[in-house]
Parts: C-alpha cells; structure tokens; sequence
C-alpha cells in the first residue's frame, strides 16, 4: 500500500474509494484533483467513498473550506466588523472577536465538531497591568475616533481626540518610570 | 552578489542532532493570538495593521529582544528573495511571501525563535528546536507569549480560550509539529496505514514541501488537529508521543528492509548515490528524493558517504537559497546546474 495517488503517483492520496465494476470490487486511493476528475468520469454510483477523509482537513480548513454544511445559511452579519457567515463560509476566517458571539450556534457547532470541545483548558492571560488597560482603552478610542470622522461628526471626534491624548500623557509619564524596572 | 544577514544564516536546528535522530528531525511550537478591539488581520484596514505592529514590534523590542542576533523588520522591508528563503527555511508560510502590506517578522534566526506579526493572526509566536523536544519548543514560544502579554490586551474568552480568526485554532491558539523523515514506512508501503491511523488519532500530516498534501524526499510534518479543550501539555504530550511511535515503526521498517531485501534496498541507494554522483543538472523535487534515499542509505550504514542533514541538505538546495549563493539572475536551468554541483560539495562527492 503506497501513499500517494493510484492515478497520477504524485499527490498523496486523501480519498479512498471502493470500485464497483460489474462483480469486481476494488480499492483505489486518489488525489483531490484525480478524485474529481474520475467522479467525472465515473459513475457515480459505481464509486463508495470508503474512507472519504480529508488528511490534512486542518490545513483546508484554514484555506477556508470548512465545512459547508455544518452552516444553516441565514444572513448574520457581525455589527462590530461586518463580517458575514457567508464571508466566513467562503474564506474560513472570522473578521474579529465579537464574530464569536455574532455567529452564535453555527459557529458554536462547528467547533464543538472540529475539537469535540468547547471548553478551554489551557493557559489564561495573566491580570491586565495598568499600562494593558490602558492601551486597551486607546486602541477602542481611535476606532471611536476613525468612525467620528468617517461620518463627519467633528466635535465628537474632537473630545475623543482629547481623551485620547490624556490617557497617552498618563501612559508616557508612567512608560518612563517602567523603563528602569 | 548580495550578502546580507538574511542569506548567510542558517538555522542550528537544521544541522543540530536532537533526540530521535536521525528519524525525528525537529520539534516546532506556534502560538495565535490576537489583539483585543482591533478586527483580526483578514479584515483589517491598514491603520488596524500598522497599530498592531507598532504594540507588538515595541514590546518585543522591550521585553522579548535580549541580544544582538535578534532581528526586527517590516516585511515590506525585505525583497521577495530574502522573503522566499525564510519560507525554505520553514519559518513563514509562502501566503506571508505574496502579501506583504503591514506585516512584520521579529526574529533570532540562529535559534528559529521569533514573532510574525499580522499573518492570519496579529500575533504569531514560533519557536523550532532539533529533534524531539516539543515541550522544550513550547515553553520557548510560552515565554515570548507571556512577555508581550504584559504589553497587549490578547483577545480571550473564559470558555473558548483565546481567540484566532480561523476557529481551527482558538483555544490554546497552540500548533506543535514534529518534522520526521519516513523513507523506509514509504518504501515498504506501511505509511498508507500510518497515516489512516494518524487521522484517526486527530494527528494532521502533511508533506514538509510544497503546498497542500504533496510529499517529497519522505519528509513529513505532523501536529496536533485539536487546540481547544485540552492543556498545552496534553497536546504536546499527545503529539510526540504518537511522533515517537511513528518513528519507532520507521525505525522497524529499515530493520526489516535490511533483513528482507538487503539487495534490492542496497540497489536502490547505491543508485540514487550514483546519480547524485554524476548527474550535471537536477531539478529541485528530484534532488530531494535522492537525497532522502542517500541519507537512508547513510543511516542504514550501506553507503560510504558521510553523515549529512537531510532537512539542512535539502534547504541549501532550494532555489531562494541557491540564488543567495550564487546571485539572485539565475535562470531554471543555471539553478538546475547549480542544485547539482552544491549536491556534490554537501556530500563531499
Ligand atoms: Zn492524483
Ligand atoms: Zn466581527
């Protein structure tokens, strides 16, 4: 039993298919690209998938092929970055934190599925020092600020701006002294 | 000719002999993780990306930085060469090479230690030591990890972990990966069941080179499928003690070929030893297979060649790192010409 591909003997295989023709059974092991072309070829009912495992399904999950069907397809949108499920569908990545919540069951299945978990249990970040939480807060300002000025509303912007600069003057003051820790 | 930084370094754990040599090559461990209040890379704008290089590249410089092998660049900064033979080196992936725009890499390239920032994630942290050594890899990414973390606020959620932009990693955020060289389960054919069983066992397999599944010169990577639900010692564990299996089963196979069919496999390596030998041209792919069958034939004490690296040997026969050597003009075939006389130098043939 070899790895690669029965049919062009490059590619590894990663579909696994019986073959039915007339009394004869027979095994074949094929690329993606082989399998498609002999289901095209084929027909159909004459191949069963036996093991139709994808091995490296991470690696095609990151290219975004999750898988569709796990996917109900009703049009969410995530309000804090615009991302849609259907965006997520296409591209296998998520636009921000918040699409977590925003994406709710269908997301939530799919990892359940992928990791047989939804619970972490691995290392949790450490208490935010000061400095963290306050950075955190400017990085939420200037989002603030980019929009303000987006729709043009300039005197808000103007306070954001300010509040900005404030805590900037409290992180520099402090920044100086962690230097010599 | 060009001579920088970038093109004179090679990695120690390529040449290094760890534990489970001359099997298991080398132990990588990579960390997601994200910056809360900013859209995760694929969806940012420019000013998201370049604000998130500016947190990460200043806490790095301050907290992670700790001599003068440490090297920090915009990606921008760096040619598509310099870019491509990082890739060779497996240090980014060839997506990193096409897209450069707000990107960076700080790293300490002697000991493949180092932060990509703005990948898929704002924040990937990577660490690759020789041989076996999956917790000692980890705990070197851990500790990068936890520097920044005093800087940044990293997206986290108290059930799902920390968050990545593609769920396949939220959780740890961890991927570890063992780099193994199989010639023999290949030869024999046993590596069709050892991978059927790897996927069973949620271990992911692929081939060191290439994209997607392609396998070339037997060399194999496998990590862990899952990243959440279980401890970051739970998946190292997990993942090098099914590698330390594998390896065991590759190290029976070649007791097996030698005992089974000593001729025909003798036959074999002494061939690709030959070709290596005399052959005046030798397409990359190629050059790769020999060398892996040459290597065995080392292993298996058949061939009178010294030891060699094969994972080293087969990065200085990369385009990008001939090209650095040689001049970055080379056409396919002045590449081709190249591959076969530096085939020789390395095997002192
Ligand atoms: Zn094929
Ligand atoms: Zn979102």
């Amino acid at each position: 039993m070899s790895i690669f591909c029965d049919e062009c003997g490059k590619n590894i295989a990663t579909v696994f298919l019986v073959k039915l023709a007339g009394s004869e059974i027979s095994r074949l092991q094929l690329c993606e690209e082989c399998s498609k072309k002999m289901e095209e070829a084929t027909e159909a009912a004459s191949l069963i998938a036996l093991v139709p495992q994808i091995i490296s399904g991470m690696q095609s999950a990151v290219d975004g092929n999750l898988q569709e069907e796990v996917f109900s397809g009703e049009p969410r949108v995530c309000e804090e970055c615009g991302t849609s499920l259907n965006d997520f569908k296409k591209l296998g990545y998520l636009g921000c934190s918040s699409c977590y919540k925003a994406f709710g069951d269908a997301l939530e299945n799919s990892i359940l599925e992928f990791h047989g978990s939804n619970k972490h249990t691995g290392k949790t970040p450490t208490k935010l020092s000061r400095e963290a939480r306050l950075r955190l807060k400017i990085a939420e300002l200037e989002r603030n600020l980019r929009k303000r000025i987006a729709e043009e509303e300039y005197e808000a912007a103007a306070a954001v701006r300010d509040e900005i600069r404030q805590i900037e003057s409290i992180l520099n003051s402090e920044g100086s002294e962690s230097e010599k820790e | 000719m060009r001579k920088n930084k970038y093109f004179s370094v090679h990695p120690q754990w390529a040449s290094e002999k760890g534990p489970g040599y001359p099997v298991i090559l080398a132990s990588r461990a990579r960390l997601a993780r994200n910056i809360e209040g900013i859209p995760f890379p694929p969806a940012a704008d420019e000013e998201d990306l370049e604000r998130v290089r500016g947190m990460v590249l200043e806490s790095v410089a301050r907290r992670v930085v700790d001599d003068e092998e440490w090297d920090i660049k915009f990606a921008e900064e760096l040619s598509r060469e310099h870019l491509s033979l990082l890739a060779e080196q497996h240090v980014i992936s060839r997506s990193f090479v096409e897209k450069t725009r707000g990107r960076a890499i700080a790293a300490r390239w002697v000991s493949g230690r180092g932060v990509m920032v703005n990948s898929h994630n704002h924040v990937k942290i990577f660490a690759i030591i020789a041989g076996a050594q999956l917790m000692k890899a980890w705990e070197l990414a851990d500790k990068i990890d936890s520097s920044i973390e005093r800087d940044v606020v990293y997206s986290f959620d108290q059930r799902l972990g920390y968050l990545t932009s593609s769920p396949v990693d939220v959780g740890t955020g961890l991927r570890v990966s063992t780099m193994l060289h199989l010639p023999a389960l290949v030869i024999t054919g046993e590596i069709g069941k050892t991978v059927l069983a790897l996927g069973q066992s949620e271990i992911v397999v692929r081939g060191m080179h290439g994209r997607g599944t392609g396998v070339s010169g037997n060399l194999f990577v496998m990590s862990n499928k899952r990243t959440l639900g279980l401890s970051e010692k739970d998946i190292i564990t997990h993942v090098e003690s099914i590698s330390r299996k594998v390896a065991e089963n590759e190290r029976t196979a070649r007791k097996i070929l030698i005992q089974e069919s000593k001729l025909a496999i003798s036959d074999r390596v002494f061939r690709a030893l030959g070709v290596l030998e005399r052959a005046r041209k030798l397409e990359f792919l190629e050059a790769v297979e020999l060398l892996s069958l040459v290597k065995l034939g080392v292993d298996m004490e058949i061939l009178p060649v010294a030891d060699f690296s094969i994972v080293d040997a087969v990065m200085r026969v990369g385009n990008s790192h001939l090209k650095a050597l040689k001049g970055l003009e080379l056409e396919e075939e002045e590449l081709d010409r190249e591959r076969a006389i530096h085939v020789r130098r390395i095997l002192d043939l």
